[in-house]
């Protein structure tokens, strides 16, 4: 017995019909839908810096809108009448320390988190989340007591300790997302290749968390260069401020150094806009990555 | 291969890195102390920052050149962060020898003795009988047991900025009494040409201007009475502030209601003020924007019965610390900048009234030499404001501030206003005598 089946009357073969203009329009009301909002965003996100970069070269008195003539006259201000070119050394050591520390001991603790079942692991992650609650004015003075106890106040040591133990959680939290993602049957198969544990994680894990760790040090690197409150508080000698407190001298009782602060608001921004430039394509894949499947 | 070397790449960096930073902190540990004979003094600059660092720098230069066993070690700290780091160093330890301490901050510094008493330090001193009565009365007085907790260097006074190019233009005097000043801003304003006669003070910081204006016109000369009742809301307080409030929007911008310091100023510098009320320390902005010819200083008008009522601003000085072994020296360095010379050079730099009366004529700074008069003059009448009362902030911050927009913008009367913080002045002093006994 045979049956007939029904199909689709098809068109016949020839030269491919052009695509219809309707989709082509929307398209194109798509994208303004898109490009206007992020163009009023971007103008809303860069006339502050534009202020600054105005502000922090032109010359004093001078009332331009735009950056010409351009002086470097406030730049001297705070490079050598501020001290700038301490405390830009300073927040480099404290940033780059710490972010070894938060990236180092985050990696061992989120890899724990992540390969090993041991009792209370969700109670660990609830009190590592709970932690970010609290703000860090609220720990000043029983950290202050602690670094005086270690006789770390005063020294820089101070502020990475502090900065480490602040980043810790989320990085701990975030790290141990991106190594679950890492099929534990790669490491076995390399301790089947006669790899112990650590070797193992080295040749095979650590190499495919490289957004992860990009995403972490970044983190660490970034807020410990910002931090202002520590520290002020955790140092008290001029010689060892950060760029955070340099920045807060330009504000007077009476008055306000504009084109100092500008161009200290320059100093401090480029850092933290060259490590966004270098880094960004590892960050958002890695700030996807843990965020979503951790 | 390639996966091999990875991993070795990365543990070089992250070891260069670890190892780098550790070499580069190593040098940042350290301390200071007695070497050689010196005695190291830390001193902790209260307002730290471009303008004030150089003087301290130069005065401390000095006093290194004449005490050559001293050595002072400078540290700043911004000014709006100063008394959390004190509470800090309080708290955690870590206070200098000697630092820079405000009226502001005194009573809160003095209740947890932080500070020594250095009154008689100052009468064995060279200090003795040359410091302003009315300057150290301002610093009793914002102490209970009516002691010296620092060595006053300088204090402040509240004056109104006034264009003298738009009186010259309008052919006008400045005014020398209430009713001269108002009827100076109704005739400076051409509110067509954006250009107005006064402006109030609306946002931060507006109460403790505004309590200057009105103790100025009424001529009473405690803030509270006998009974401790607060006399913010006596009758002549309050018709002073409806002659004040009759001016919002009319003679005023309208945007006054959220004037705060910086945007004040800005209106003023801007060309669009005849007359704005500020204390000494603006003049460098006024002169370096207008032009030293085109603005000028005065004082307070007296009241109708002749009295001229300025309200105490905060004194500035330095603390000696009670927790340091060093306070000899950190004295003597006190007693160095509080010093004529050093003094005068202070004044002369940073605007505002010497401590020290030895000091006398600063030369082409005449606002600041009229103000010293006035201040100094026995027909002078200092209101003291209760800067000794842990709710004095708040109540005259916190709560008024709000309270007094709305006045401005005709949502509640003059004389609700001011009973309510009268009320709560009232309550907190009664606290104070119960705690203190005084």
């Amino acid at each position: 017995m045979s049956t007939a089946t029904p199909t689709r009357p098809t068109a016949p073969p020839g030269p491919a019909r052009p695509r219809p203009a309707r989709p082509n329009r929307a398209v194109r009301v798509g994208r303004w839908q898109i490009y206007v909002p992020l163009a009023l965003y971007l103008l809303f996100t860069l006339v502050p810096f534009y202020w600054m970069v105005v502000f922090a070269v032109r010359p004093r008195g001078s009332t331009s809108l735009l950056p010409w003539p351009i002086s470097t006259e406030n730049f001297e201000t705070v490079w050598n009448g501020l001290g700038f070119g301490v405390f830009f050394a300073n927040s480099l050591k404290v940033g780059l320390a710490s972010l070894v520390a938060t990236t180092v001991v985050a990696l061992a603790g989120g890899y724990a988190l992540a390969r090993y079942s041991f009792r209370g692991r969700t109670l660990f992650l609830v009190a590592m989340l709970c932690t970010q609650f609290i703000p860090g004015a609220m720990m000043l003075i029983p950290l202050f007591e602690v670094f005086r106890t270690l006789d770390l106040v005063n020294s820089l040591w101070s502020l990475v300790v502090a900065e480490t133990v602040f980043q810790l959680p989320l990085s701990l939290i975030l790290l141990s997302g991106f190594i679950r993602n890492v099929p534990v049957e790669l490491e076995e198969a390399a301790w089947v290749d006669g790899c112990s544990r650590l070797r193992g994680f080295l040749v095979v894990v650590l190499p495919m968390l490289r957004p992860g760790l990009v995403a972490v040090g970044s983190f660490a690197f970034i807020n410990s260069w910002n931090n202002f409150l520590f520290a002020l508080m955790f140092v008290s000698e001029q010689d060892k401020y950060t760029i955070p407190v340099g920045l807060a001298f330009t504000l007077g009782e009476f008055s306000v150094d504009f084109g100092a602060l500008a161009a200290g608001g320059v100093v401090a921004a480029v850092p933290v806009v060259l490590v966004f430039a270098i880094i960004q394509r590892y960050l958002v894949q890695g700030l996807s990555a843990g965020a979503v499947k951790g | 291969m390639a996966t091999r070397l990875a991993p070795r790449r990365w543990f070089r960096t992250v070891a260069a890195l670890a190892m780098a930073s550790c070499l580069a902190l190593a040098g940042c540990g350290g301390d200071s102390d007695s070497e050689d004979g010196i005695t190291t003094i830390t001193f902790w600059d209260d307002n730290g920052g471009p303008a004030r660092t150089p003087v301290w720098e130069h005065i401390i230069a000095e006093f290194e050149r004449e005490n050559p066993t001293i050595r002072v070690e400078y540290v700043g700290v911004p000014i709006a962060q100063a008394q959390q780091k004190y509470d800090t160093a309080i708290a955690g330890g870590g206070l200098p020898d000697v630092g820079g301490v405000s009226t502001a901050m005194l009573a809160n510094l003095a209740a947890r003795q932080a500070l020594e008493p250095v009154d008689e330090r100052i009468a064995n001193s060279s200090l003795d009988g040359v410091l302003s009565e009315q300057v150290l009365e301002s610093v009793r007085a914002t102490v209970p047991d009516d002691k010296l907790y620092l060595v006053p260097l300088s204090t402040n006074m509240g004056v109104f900025w006034y264009r003298t190019d738009w009186f010259a233009s309008a052919g006008i005097e400045p005014p020398t009494s209430w009713d001269e000043f108002f009827t100076s801003i109704e005739r400076l304003t051409e509110a067509g040409q954006n250009r107005y006669g006064y402006t109030i003070r609306g946002g931060a910081g507006s109460i403790a201007q505004l309590l200057e204006v009105l103790y100025g016109q009424s001529g009473i000369e405690e803030v509270f009475d006998d009974d401790g009742d607060a006399t913010v809301n006596d009758p002549r307080n309050v018709e002073a502030l409806e002659r004040i409030t009759a001016l919002y929007g009319k003679f005023t911008p309208e945007a006054d209601v959220t004037n705060d310091y910086v945007k004040m100023v800005a209106q003023f510098d801007g060309g669009n003020i005849g007359i704005m009320q500020h204390n000494l320390g603006s003049y460098t902005d006024h002169a370096e924007t207008l032009g030293a010819d085109k603005v000028a200083a005065m004082t307070v008008p007296p009241a109708e019965d002749g009295n001229r009522t300025v309200t105490s601003h905060p004194v500035t000085g330095l603390g000696v610390f009670a927790e340091g072994d060093k306070k000899d020296a950190a004295f003597a360095f006190a007693e160095f900048a509080a010093g004529k010379e050093m003094n005068r050079y202070w004044s002369e730099q940073t605007g505002v009234l010497p401590a020290n009366t030895d000091v006398g004529d600063l030369g082409e700074l005449t606002h600041i030499a009229e103000a010293t008069r006035v201040l100094n003059d026995p027909g002078t009448e200092l209101v003291q404001l209760p800067y000794y009362l842990p709710e004095f902030n708040a109540i005259t911050k916190t709560e008024a501030e709000p309270k007094f927009q709305q006045v401005l913008l005709g949502e509640l009367s003059e004389k609700d206003f001011l009973d309510e913080m009268a009320g709560k002045l009232t309550d907190a002093q009664a606290a104070y005598t119960e705690r203190t006994g005084s």
